[in-house]
């Protein structure tokens, strides 16, 4: 599980960005379709069917045969079918493990994805600045840590939080600390030490995106701005972040989706000590399944909570992002 | 000119924070490459006289070339793939849209939510079924098609201006030929940003291979890695110089694309 | 017309995608018929193993093929190199899916694991009924692991006895000798530790925080274990338990036993001197020989026993692996293979101990002069004799379908009690977790 699959389990983007619709060209006449037309109809669907066909055999094929796990209870490959049928499901609300690593991920989701966001947001308005030099260098190196391997992250990370590791070290050589913190022995720290390791890996890839929004502002709109008398951060609040919405929309959803389903830190970082507590959901997935007693009826059960969860969440995350408009 | 510049500096150091930081696990990685495995345990940050004999170590216990020949092969089908797969779709999404074509695209995006560990049994006895253990392809397939590179190359065809669609076809040109010939020349900034993103993530694709790939001779990197911690005593100098060897591609792909990765994201955000 | 021109244009796009998969697959095609699947088509000599570490388990493997030549000169081993975590994943990937085809004939188990893995997966394993291993020549709490309704599924191979290994350097410092340690108490040992802790700054071990080890060591100690014969958890109302976690919670209070955070941070302070003993299984030994200028600094005895409960020892195991094999068609050659070398080959265990340290559980390998030589590290001591001693008295554990889940909720339950949880709440918590799961 260490570096889950397709480039939609990590952060990868999602849903289309609203609000971009208005500027398509209309091109569905009214009238009843020529003959050149549905050909071309079915051209386009000729090149779509190889995609689409793929991911339904690679996603859902598989996701729909999960679901009729779902139903099922029992050992490794004693299965029967649940009674009853949703008592998977039921099983739920009884978890208290479950119940915690939710609530992890959450506490996960609602502190880092903001601070992600508002940190890729400041980095990519910094490397925007007309005046900054070396820009190819600053962006390169802070993209970088999403090409760095697992391993070596999660070597340095826990070497780096040990108790007479690096951050201790200078810490106290700042005065900041009087004694060492054993931060990946404690609940809060060594969440907090599980948020900076995905801050670390995520940050330059939103970075980017952002960036690449920011380039594609209308400068006469700040222009205007400036005519106008707004001051720097007037400009950036009412005219820059106007037209960024649909990107950040994008990220927000597209990191809330990638939290969700973080195992990565959680198995390497720490292993979802001390006591569970910093377990996240997908990790608990992966222990039904592959390290417990395999209980697959019940890790598919979870993995349609994680779904629907996300489904829901981003759900909500369109929704507000239209009502700013 | 000074006030400007003493503005400056705040940036400027918050820049260069964000860039040690981002860069010290880096730093380490590359400098644990070169010391023994006693003093990579205890952090050691200064380059030691160790990388010859790492090395050594390194090929002499895995098949370090093997792997990185397998691992690129598989990236670089990958790559191809999901470039041909996604640009083609996301074009024909958008330059033939309909009603019924945006559903299907809202419905393939439902994709992305879907968690691995749950679809990884079935996908797995689907590919059993059709006899394709060991092979590449029962490798590369869960990654050649996804939502998200088809929502790219469909937002960035936005920009890409229909008339020069309408003007091919007067010329009697065929719709396989202008999506070739005329708009993906148009689209290399996509492509870049959509191969580094496909790229990274095939190479550095560890559970689905492991599980697919029952034989060892077509073992890649990251279980190299795997197999590397494994044992009891495990050699911290070699095990980082081949997070260091198995890092460099992925660096150097981004660094190749990184002017138009970025141009291809700004295309497709637009 | 046009049609058909797109249409053939769509068919070439497909197949050179097609083309392009097909090229870059072309070889594994071709090799995928080799028998390297552990189908077996390879041939009827040629056995496929997974195993990890090559090191150990897969170079044994490598001198137990050579052994095994010796008589049957076509006989050939096919090694995947497969870290434990991974086995476990495709096995039960490959057994959920019904693949049981693409087996390997021989895999390495963790002892831990071979109930669960039987006891839900049955279809993947071979039993040794019609094979010549004389099971009696194992410690019989070894066998035990890998035996399920009086079935044995498995031959031991690496060994976890537990040692205790003390820095003889050290304890001199603060007046004391090995023998000290010798046929100790839980008690005895804390009593002394903090002598040595005030005499030399040094705590007498160090374990991995939330790591359920050390304790899971003193409760296989006494025979007990988290199930009962049933298989029922006991978590609660466990004397033994009670007992270990209370010496736990005395030793990390009183400072001799350091917790951190990492397995590497663990190796490092063996590594690093900042321990002065350590109690695990031999295998650890690998580690502790990673810093030679510890040599002959070290000297290895039995473990402490828990005070007061009934059928404490000064034995106990942690880890250790088994070989299973599958019904693929070469359980004989399998079965013959595993009984003329690692049920039966004193030659093969004196050859890979000096070089790999994998040490034997088979009984009978203890008698030859390559385990009675003494060890230059270990200061002259024949380690490897004594070890094979302790092996033979290690009580049984009853690990079970449930046995991670057990572990797991007690690790929960010593971080909670670390942090000032009352012991009996936080079991009972950790009975129902494991209730739960097995709910």
């Amino acid at each position: 599980m260490s570096a889950p699959t397709a480039p939609t389990e990590g952060r990868a983007p999602d849903a289309p960005p609203q609000g971009t619709k208005k500027s398509r060209p209309t091109r569905l006449p009214k009238t009843p379709l020529s003959a050149i037309q549905r050909r071309r109809s079915l051209t386009g669907w000729a090149f779509i069917v190889p995609a689409a066909f793929i991911i339904v055999l690679v996603n859902f094929w598989p996701m729909f045969e999960a679901l009729l796990l779902s139903f099922q209870t029992g050992r490794g490959t004693q299965l029967s079918w649940a009674d009853p049928l949703l008592l998977n499901y039921q099983r739920l609300f009884q978890d208290e493990t479950f119940r915690l690593t939710l609530a992890t991920t959450f506490i996960y989701l609602i502190i880092q994805v903001p601070i992600m966001l508002v940190l890729a947001m400041v980095l990519a308005n910094l490397l925007n600045a007309p005046w900054l030099k070396y820009k190819g260098f600053w962006r390169t190196a802070i993209f970088l840590p999403c090409a760095v391997g697992l391993v070596s992250y999660s070597l340095v990370f826990r070497q780096m939080f040990a108790t007479d590791g690096l951050a201790n070290d200078l810490l106290i050589n700042f005065g900041i600390l009087d004694d060492p913190v054993n931060w990946l022995g404690q609940t809060g720290t060594a969440r907090m030490v599980i948020i900076l390791g995905l801050l670390w890996r995520w940050t330059g890839y939103n970075m980017i995106f952002f960036l690449a929004a920011l380039q594609n502002i209308d400068r006469s709109t700040l222009e205007a701005a400036r005519v106008d008398g707004a001051n720097g951060f007037k400009t950036f609040w009412y005219v820059t972040m106007p037209q960024l919405k649909p990107i950040i929309l994008l990220c927000a959803i597209l990191s809330t989706n990638g939290t969700l389903q973080m195992f990565d830190e959680s198995y390497n970082l720490t292993n979802g000590g001390p006591g569970n507590t910093t377990m996240t959901v997908s990790h608990y997935l992966y222990n039904v399944s592959f390290r417990n007693s395999p209980n697959f009826g019940y890790a598919a059960a979870i993995s349609y909570a994680i779904l629907i969860i996300v489904a829901v969440l981003a759900a909500i995350q369109m929704k507000v992002g239209d009502k700013r408009d | 000119m000074t006030r400007t510049t003493l503005r400056r500096i705040p940036a400027y150091v918050f820049l260069s924070v964000a860039v040690v930081l981002s860069v010290f696990p880096l730093y380490f990685m590359a400098v644990s490459a070169t010391n023994t495995s006693n003093d990579v345990v205890a952090s050691k940050l200064l380059p030691g006289g160790h990388l010859v004999e790492n090395f050594q170590t390194l090929v002499s216990s895995q098949p370090l070339w093997s792997a990185s020949y397998h691992s690129a092969v598989n990236a670089i089908a990958t790559t191809v793939l999901a470039l041909i797969l996604c640009s083609i779709a996301g074009y024909a999404f958008e330059i033939y849209h309909s009603r019924a074509k945006d559903s299907v695209m809202a419905f393939l995006l439902l994709a992305i939510m879907i968690p691995f560990a749950a679809t990884m049994i079935p996908l797995f006895r689907l590919f059993a079924d059709l006899g394709m253990v060991n092979s590449t392809l029962a490798v590369i397939l869960p990654l050649v098609a996804t939502p998200f590179l088809i929502l790219l190359f469909r937002q960035a065809s936005r920009s890409f201006p229909h008339e020069i669609i309408e003007a091919a076809r007067l010329d009697g040109l065929g719709e396989v030929s202008i999506f070739a010939r005329i708009y993906l020349p148009t689209m290399k900034p996509t492509l870049a940003a959509a191969g580094v993103i496909t790229f990274l993530f095939s190479w550095n694709n560890f559970l689905w291979p492991k599980v697919i790939l029952v034989d060892n001779a077509y073992q890649t990197l990251p279980m190299l890695l795997s197999n590397m911690r494994a044992g009891y005593v495990t050699d911290y100098g070699s095990l980082m110089l081949a997070v260091l060897i198995v890092s460099v591609p992925t660096m150097v792909v981004f660094l190749a694309l990184q002017r138009h990765f970025a141009e291809g994201v700004t295309g497709a955000i637009k | 017309m046009k049609k058909t021109r797109t249409l053939g244009a769509l068919g070439a796009v497909l197949s050179l995608s097609l083309a392009l998969a097909a090229c870059s697959g072309g070889d594994d095609d071709a090799a995928s018929g080799d028998g390297a699947s552990g189908s077996g088509e390879g041939g009827d000599n040629t056995l496929t193993v997974w195993a990890w570490d090559p090191a150990f388990n897969i170079y044994a493997l490598e001198e137990a093929e050579k052994v095994f030549q010796a008589d049957n000169p076509d006989f050939k081993l096919e090694i995947v190199e497969t870290p434990w975590d991974d086995v476990q994943t495709k096995l039960t990937t490959l057994a959920q899916s019904g693949e049981t085809d693409q087996l390997p004939d021989i895999f390495l188990m963790q002892n831990n694991a071979f109930q669960k893995n039987v006891i839900n997966y049955p279809d993947i394993f071979a039993d040794f009924a019609d094979s010549d291993v004389d099971f009696s020549e194992f410690p019989e709490s070894v066998v035990a692991y890998s035996t399920y309704e009086d079935v044995n599924y498995g031959v031991p191979f690496d060994n976890g006895t537990a040692i205790g290994a003390y820095r003889t350097d050290i304890l001199e410092q603060a007046g004391y000798t090995v023998d000290d340690f010798t046929d100790i108490t839980w008690d005895e040992f804390l009593t002394i530790g903090k002598d040595v802790l005030a005499k030399t700054g040094k705590p007498m071990l160090t374990g991995q925080a939330g790591s359920a080890d050390t304790i899971m060591m003193m409760l296989q100690s006494a025979g007990a274990s988290l199930f009962d014969d049933e298989g029922k958890p006991t978590i609660t109302d466990n004397e033994a338990l009670l007992a270990a976690i209370d010496m736990y919670g005395q030793m990390v209070d009183a400072g001799i036993y350091v917790e951190v955070n990492s397995w590497d941070e663990y190796i490092n302070t063996i590594v690093n001197s900042n321990t002065a003993a350590v109690v695990n299984g031999i295998w650890i030994s690998g580690s502790i020989q990673s810093a030679p200028d510890q040599s002959g600094k070290w000297a290895v005895t039995n473990v402490p026993k828990l005070d007061g409960v009934d059928g404490a020892t000064n034995y106990t195991a942690n880890g250790g692996s088994s070989w299973a094999i599958t019904p693929n068609g070469n359980e004989a050659l399998a079965s013959d293979f595993l009984n003329a070398t690692f049920a039966g080959s004193t030659d093969f265990y004196d050859t890979i101990l000096p070089k790999s340290g994998a040490l034997a559980n088979w009984l009978p390998a203890g008698e030859s002069d390559v385990y009675n030589e003494p060890q230059e590290f270990y200061g002259g001591q024949a380690i490897y004799a004594d070890v094979l001693k302790f092996a033979a008295e290690v009580p049984s554990n009853n690990t079970g379908a449930y046995y991670y889940e057990g572990r797991d909720a007690v690790s929960v339950a010593i971080t909670n009690i670390m942090n000032g949880t009352d012991p009996a709440a936080a079991l009972e918590e950790a009975q129902q977790t494991v209730e739960f799961a097995m709910g």
